[in-house]
């Protein structure tokens, strides 16, 4: 049977119809997604006196009742958490950014980081900006493109798939059947540990496979400069008068016995206190604070006690420095 | 025809191998819609699938 061109084409335009339904149907399900829902918190805490950015450490570990009673701030003017799980440095930027150009004047940016998140410049492909990076697409792009690379196809991914959400955030309609694959796969199986930021497990994959592979990087680091957007977060925020604190975030034992006691480390360490001592930023080694593994939830992340106890030990130990200059 | 035989010729047909469905099927190639609906699914289907390249899966935050 032969098929007319009017009814190819009528079928095409089928799919396209389809697909044009489908992109409607991904930007209303995430209109809520968590950037924006971040976003969306700055315009009714311009009086926050305090802005913390970084990633997911940061997000779970400042909890803001408990920073804010440490601090003694009066209502209102306590601190507004913006950190962003599963973010670089460069999404960390754009939120500050989106902090200031929404009249946000905190008197303090505190800026949270683990490891390498400093100086380890960052890298992307466009397979890469799902779920949180997808804000990338859709938060200044140009701007943020100047701080990462990408291969000159990914470039005209990039360029064609911004206008879709489709494509940013296809991770809404993926994640779905990830979460249904996942509830599969346990049938039968011992249960899988899990908390509020997924499998515990999948955070051992974020850390360094060995204490020698963690120095020889600690070696590399330490040769290295700030990445242009910590550079920038540091700059925008002096700018915008705000005094900039950088915390070593607190980690778990093991984490800290196989790699941040090591002598590598501690010169790593000195160097990043040089370089951000040259910029006016003050530098809290906080890494030691949790010395019980049962306050971490995961490798990397502290139960919701241990949170509530750093943010206000966080709180604190500002308060006293402010008191002191 | 055995069934069997039957549905690998129906999927044939729907996957664009042949040209012909089987006797008893009921869509032929001018019904537009059902087609559009079809490459529209699966499409859908591709899209809901694909796109993580990541090792780590960082989905529930």
């Amino acid at each position: 049977m032969k098929v007319s061109r009017v009814q190819l084409l009528l079928a095409l335009m089928g799919v396209l119809g389809l697909l044009t339904g489908l992109n409607k149907a991904v930007a209303v399900a995430t209109r809520n997604s968590i950037p924006r829902r971040l976003m969306a918190r700055v315009p009714a805490a311009t009086d926050a006196s305090v802005l913390a950015l970084g990633n997911s450490l940061v997000a779970v570990g400042i909890v803001e009742p408990a920073f804010d009673q440490g601090i003694g701030s009066r209502q209102n003017r306590g601190i507004l958490n913006l950190a962003l799980g599963a973010s670089s440095p460069i999404e960390q930027l754009l939120l500050l950014r989106y902090a200031l150009h929404s009249g946000l004047h905190p008197a303090t940016v505190i800026y949270g980081f683990y490891d390498f998140q400093l100086t380890h410049p960052v890298e992307l492909a466009t397979g890469d900006m799902i779920g949180n990076h997808a804000m990338l697409y859709y938060v200044e792009p140009e701007y943020a493109r100047g701080f990462y690379h990408l291969s000159w196809h990914d470039r005209i991914e990039f360029e064609i798939m911004r206008h879709f959400p489709l494509f940013t955030d296809q991770q809404a309609v993926w994640a779905r059947v990830e979460q249904f694959r996942r509830r599969i796969s346990q049938q039968g199986m011992p249960e899988e540990k899990t908390n509020a930021l997924g499998r515990a497990n999948d955070f051992e994959l974020l850390e360094f496979p060995s204490t020698p592979a963690f120095i020889r990087e600690c070696g590399h680091a330490s040769r290295r400069d700030l990445i242009p957007p910590v550079s920038e977060i540091v700059r925008q925020a002096s700018e915008a008068g705000s005094k900039v604190v950088f915390i070593e975030m607190p980690m778990p034992p093991a984490h800290v016995a196989s790699f941040y006691d090591t002598p590598a480390w501690q010169r790593y360490r000195g160097h990043l206190k040089t370089l951000l001592g040259n910029k006016q930023v003050t530098y809290i080694d906080a890494s030691h604070w949790m010395p019980d593994e049962s306050m971490f939830l995961d490798p990397l992340h502290m139960t919701y006690e241990a949170s509530l106890r750093f943010s206000q030990r966080l709180g604190e130990s500002l308060r006293e420095d402010s008191q002191r200059r | 025809m055995t069934n069997l035989n039957w549905m690998k010729q129906a999927l044939e047909y729907l996957a664009g191998e042949q040209d012909e469905a089987p006797a008893g099927f009921g869509v032929t190639l001018a019904n537009w819609w059902f087609w559009a609906l079809w490459w529209g699914a699966m499409l859908f289907l591709i899209y809901a699938f694909s796109g993580q390249s990541s090792k780590f899966i960082y989905i529930d935050f």
